[in-house]
Order: C-alpha cells, then sequence, then structure tokens
C-alpha cells in the first residue's frame, strides 16, 4: 500500500524555491523548522544570533525570517527593528518564535514589525499552514509591484503615444480648416451652394477634430506629470476681458452677449495661456448650452483672499444626478449644445486640473431661477 | 498698412506652406519665398534679402533653431518670426534670446493668424520702414 502524502509535493509548494532565513542560537529548533520546509522545497540559511542575522540578510536577500526572541546578544525583536530599518519596505516578513505566548510580548513582536509568531514547542502543521501564508502575501506583494511598475510603464508609453499622435495630428488638421476657410470665403475664386456646403463640412469636421486633439494633447501632458505653469503677475480682468471680447465675436452667430462687470481685484500670479484656457473654455459652454439670443454674465470678484470669478449662463442647468460627471475625463451630461456645437467632454476635466494646478477651485451650481454659475478661484497670494 | 516686402517662408510640410503663403498673399500681397528645409532657406536669404522670416521650429536637418542662429549671425539685422505647433515656452525662449521677434502658433484660426502678423509686421516696421504704400494722412 502506498503511503499517503500529508504535504503537496514539493514541485507544488509555494515554498518551493523560496528562501528562508532562521535565526536561533538553540541548534534543535534549527534543526525541527530546517525538517519542516526543507521538504516543501525551500531554500533555508542559519543564523545562531541576531547580528549573524544582519550580516547575512543582505547576501542571501530572504523571502522571510523565522527569528527567535531569546538569543544571546541583541534579541529578536532588536534584530528585526535594525532589519526593518536597513531595508525599508523592501524587508521580507518576519516571524517571532517564542517559547512564551504572553500577549504584551506578541504585541511588542508585532510592534517591531513582525508579522506573526510560532509558540514553541512548534506544532509542525501550524507551522507550515503560518509560513506558508506571510510567503504567499510576500509573493502577492511582489507581483502587485511588478505589475504597477509595468503599468505606470505602459501608462507613461500610452501618454507618450497620445502626445505623439496628436502633435502630428494638429499641423494638417490646422492646415485643412484654413484652406477650407480659404475655399469658403472666395479667395480663390467662388464656389457654387452644393461645394460650399460641403467645404463649410469639411471646415466643421477639422474644427472639432482639432480641439478633440488639442485635448487629448493637453490631457496627456497633464496626466503624464509634465504640466509646467510659467507665472506671472497679470491683470485677471484685462485677461478676462480680452476672452470675452473674443467669445462676443464667436456669440454673435447665435444672437447671445457675453456682459463682464468686474469689482477692482489685484493682479496676481498666473500663468497667462492656461488661464485663458479656462476663461475660454467656460464662456463657449455658456454660449453653446444657453438658447440664442441669452445673456451670458461674467464676475470678478476678491473674496476671502481669493479672486472669484463667475459666469453665469441661461442653459438648462445640470441635470440632477449628473453633477459628479462635469469635472471628470469625457464626462458629458446629458445635456445637448444648443446651436449643434461639439462637446468632447474633456474641456471642463482640463480646467479642473489646469485651476488646481494654480491652487484654485472649481465648481459649478444651478441657479435657483434657472441656468447656472461655473465659479472658479484663484488664490491672491499664491 | 499694406506691407509690400518680400516674405520668406520656411516650413517642411508643404500643406503647411500652402495654408500660411495664401495667408500671406491675401492678407499682405508681398512676394512670398518659400523653403522646405533649413539650408534652402539660408540660400534663399542671402539672394534675396527679404524682409522678413517665418520660420518653423521643428524641420529635418537643419532646425529652425539652428537656422535661426546661423540667419542671425550672418544677417544680424533679419527679422524673423518664428512658426510653432506648439507652445514649448523652452524653446519659445530660446528663440527670442536667439533674436527673434515673437513667434506665432499654426494652429491658430486663420482671421486671428493674419491679425497677429499684421500686428507684429506693424511692430517690427513702425520705425524703419519697409517697401510699403501706406497711405499718408492729409
Amino acid at each position: 500500500m502506498m503511503p499517503v502524502l500529508e504535504q503537496p509535493p514539493a514541485s507544488t509548494s509555494i515554498l518551493k524555491d523560496r528562501k528562508i532565513l532562521l535565526v536561533d542560537d538553540d541548534r534543535l529548533n534549527m534543526r525541527i523548522l530546517a525538517g519542516i520546509l526543507r521538504p516543501e522545497g525551500a531554500i533555508v540559511a542559519e543564523a545562531n544570533c541576531g547580528e549573524a542575522a544582519l550580516e547575512l540578510y543582505p547576501t542571501f536577500l530572504p523571502d522571510l525570517v523565522l527569528l527567535d526572541v531569546m538569543m544571546p546578544g541583541i534579541n529578536g525583536y532588536q534584530t528585526c527593528r535594525q532589519l526593518k530599518q536597513q531595508h525599508g519596505d523592501a524587508c521580507a516578513p518576519v516571524i517571532f518564535i517564542t517559547a512564551k505566548n504572553e500577549s504584551d510580548d506578541i504585541v511588542e513582536g508585532l510592534e517591531a514589525g513582525g508579522v506573526d509568531y510560532l509558540p514553541k514547542p512548534f506544532r509542525p502543521k501550524e507551522a507550515l499552514a503560518r509560513i506558508r501564508i506571510h510567503v504567499q502575501n510576500r509573493i502577492l506583494r511582489e507581483q502587485q509591484n511588478q505589475l504597477v511598475e509595468q503599468l505606470s510603464h505602459a501608462n507613461a508609453a500610452k501618454n507618450r503615444l497620445l502626445g505623439m499622435a496628436a502633435h502630428d495630428l494638429r499641423n494638417p488638421l490646422a492646415s485643412i480648416r484654413a484652406l477650407s476657410e480659404f475655399l469658403s470665403d472666395g479667395t480663390v475664386g467662388p464656389l457654387t451652394a452644393e461645394q460650399l456646403d460641403l467645404v463649410g463640412t469639411i471646415h466643421e469636421a477639422s474644427q472639432s477634430m482639432l480641439t478633440l486633439v488639442n485635448e487629448l494633447l493637453d490631457l496627456s501632458v497633464i496626466q503624464s506629470g509634465e504640466l509646467k505653469l510659467y507665472r506671472e503677475e497679470h491683470s485677471l480682468a484685462d485677461l478676462i476681458a480680452k476672452s470675452v471680447g473674443i467669445a462676443n465675436l464667436n456669440a454673435a452667430a447665435k444672437g447671445t452677449t457675453l456682459v463682464f462687470a468686474p469689482s477692482p481685484v489685484a493682479k496676481i500670479l498666473l500663468d497667462e495661456e492656461k488661464i485663458k484656457q479656462v476663461v475660454a473654455n467656460l464662456l463657449s459652454n455658456a454660449v453653446k448650452f444657453s438658447p440664442p439670443g441669452s445673456v451670458i454674465r461674467i464676475g470678478l470678484q476678491a473674496e476671502d483672499a481669493h479672486a472669484v470669478v463667475r459666469v453665469r449662463d441661461q442653459g438648462p442647468g445640470i441635470p440632477a444626478g449628473e453633477h459628479g460627471k462635469l469635472f471628470q475625463d469625457f464626462g458629458r451630461t446629458s445635456v445637448k449644445p444648443t446651436g449643434g456645437e461639439q462637446s468632447t467632454g474633456l474641456g471642463l476635466a482640463i480646467c479642473k486640473k489646469l485651476i488646481e494646478a494654480h491652487g484654485g477651485r472649481i465648481c459649478a451650481d444651478n441657479e435657483p431661477d434657472g441656468g447656472c454659475t461655473f465659479k472658479f478661484s484663484l488664490p491672491l497670494n499664491p | 498698412m499694406k506691407f509690400e516686402g518680400k516674405i520668406l517662408l520656411v516650413d517642411d510640410e508643404a500643406h503647411i506652406r500652402k495654408f500660411v503663403g495664401l495667408l500671406l498673399r491675401k492678407h499682405f500681397a508681398p512676394t512670398v519665398l518659400e523653403a522646405g528645409d533649413g539650408l534652402a532657406a539660408l540660400a534663399i536669404y542671402e539672394q534675396q534679402q527679404p524682409d522678413l522670416v517665418l520660420l518653423d521650429v521643428n524641420m529635418p536637418h537643419l532646425d529652425g533653431l539652428q537656422t535661426l542662429d546661423r540667419l542671425r549671425k550672418a544677417y544680424p539685422d533679419a527679422n524673423v518670426v518664428m512658426l510653432t505647433s506648439l507652445t514649448n515656452r523652452q524653446t519659445v525662449e530660446e528663440c527670442l534670446r536667439l533674436g527673434a521677434i515673437d513667434y506665432i502658433r499654426k494652429d491658430t484660426p486663420k482671421d486671428e493668424l493674419a491679425a497677429q502678423l499684421q500686428r507684429i509686421i506693424e511692430e517690427c516696421f513702425a520705425e524703419d520702414p519697409p517697401p510699403t504704400t501706406a497711405s499718408l494722412p492729409p
């Protein structure tokens, strides 16, 4: 009759080829533990005191340390503290071997950085079960670290690719857009109504692609942590006034007007281009989602050491339950533009990141009598 | 102000030369010379001595910065405006340090681009007018 195997064969054991450092001044204990571990395929190294363990650790680099508490020289707790101090987060888990099992000692061991303890005398099955659990945790943690590293590499590669693609798409799109305008404005001769319609479609399509590409490029810069602000002292009122001027030209087609009423606010340190981008985005959204003929009101005030900008539209407001989507990447709400305009769902997400990079905040709220107000604030003394 | 000087347009991408060239001819009606790379630009500059150079930054062989540097060393009075596709602040600052007057972004809508160029040309030639048909006040 074949003997019944109590343990799984070494080839399938979780402990196979795992390195375990035994630290005990008692040779008999050491032999018992080695006798439990070696049949599992574990690679066992032995140290007979704390000092020897500290010396052996860096060359052996164990996956687990079994550490006696009472030893001549530095004791197990001190050894454990030093191991943790020297090897930091990468240090192998430490299980204490203790003859005493009073709760105080256990607590001291856990506080010293141990993950578990094995009471003497050993019960082999229990010892093995505990050792397996901690080796398994160690393996999972290693795998997790590897995955995180792989993912962050993959994410960086994705951001690079996105940036490159967006960059290479941008120039041709800008040319298509401009050349279609030259066709439709008669620069190169008159077109028939049908030709004008087709050229208009080319223009619109290239414009929305260009917007998307620009936003993807912004997002890839922000997500890869490469966003750099070039702050200089600027008048926020002047900056907004210019943006309102440009937005009014574009809004004229919808019969919409933008009105800017600033209060005096001191100059502040900001990246002009980035804040202009935020303002332009909020203004174009306000026009986009308000019915034709609306009046958009823009305010600027100093409040609690912040410059606060408010853009109030006459749109349908933020639908109930969709508030969370507003500032998320690709987070479009169910509200549709009123003039057939395009929306990528990236604009506000980018605004939020740009404002937060300035140490400011952005939010939006519905007004009780209709429409909603987008508000951002920038610290007056960043 | 109607600018009637010669403009040298340097970009390795033919579609950009086509679009910016059309814009220059329409709004400024100057002689537009074109070059597809930095070396060709230097050769044309030497022969034709244009009043203004619009210079792309990213080009193979001799890039915009190198071209700008060589051009300004040979012709310290050369008026160069950089054509960029990205506002990479470092590159822009380097261009200005090397003597470029200003920069314009290629993805700017064409009417805005024309307005920016108009402003740059007016500022650049305000005191030292190039060949121009600007009408004098009566």
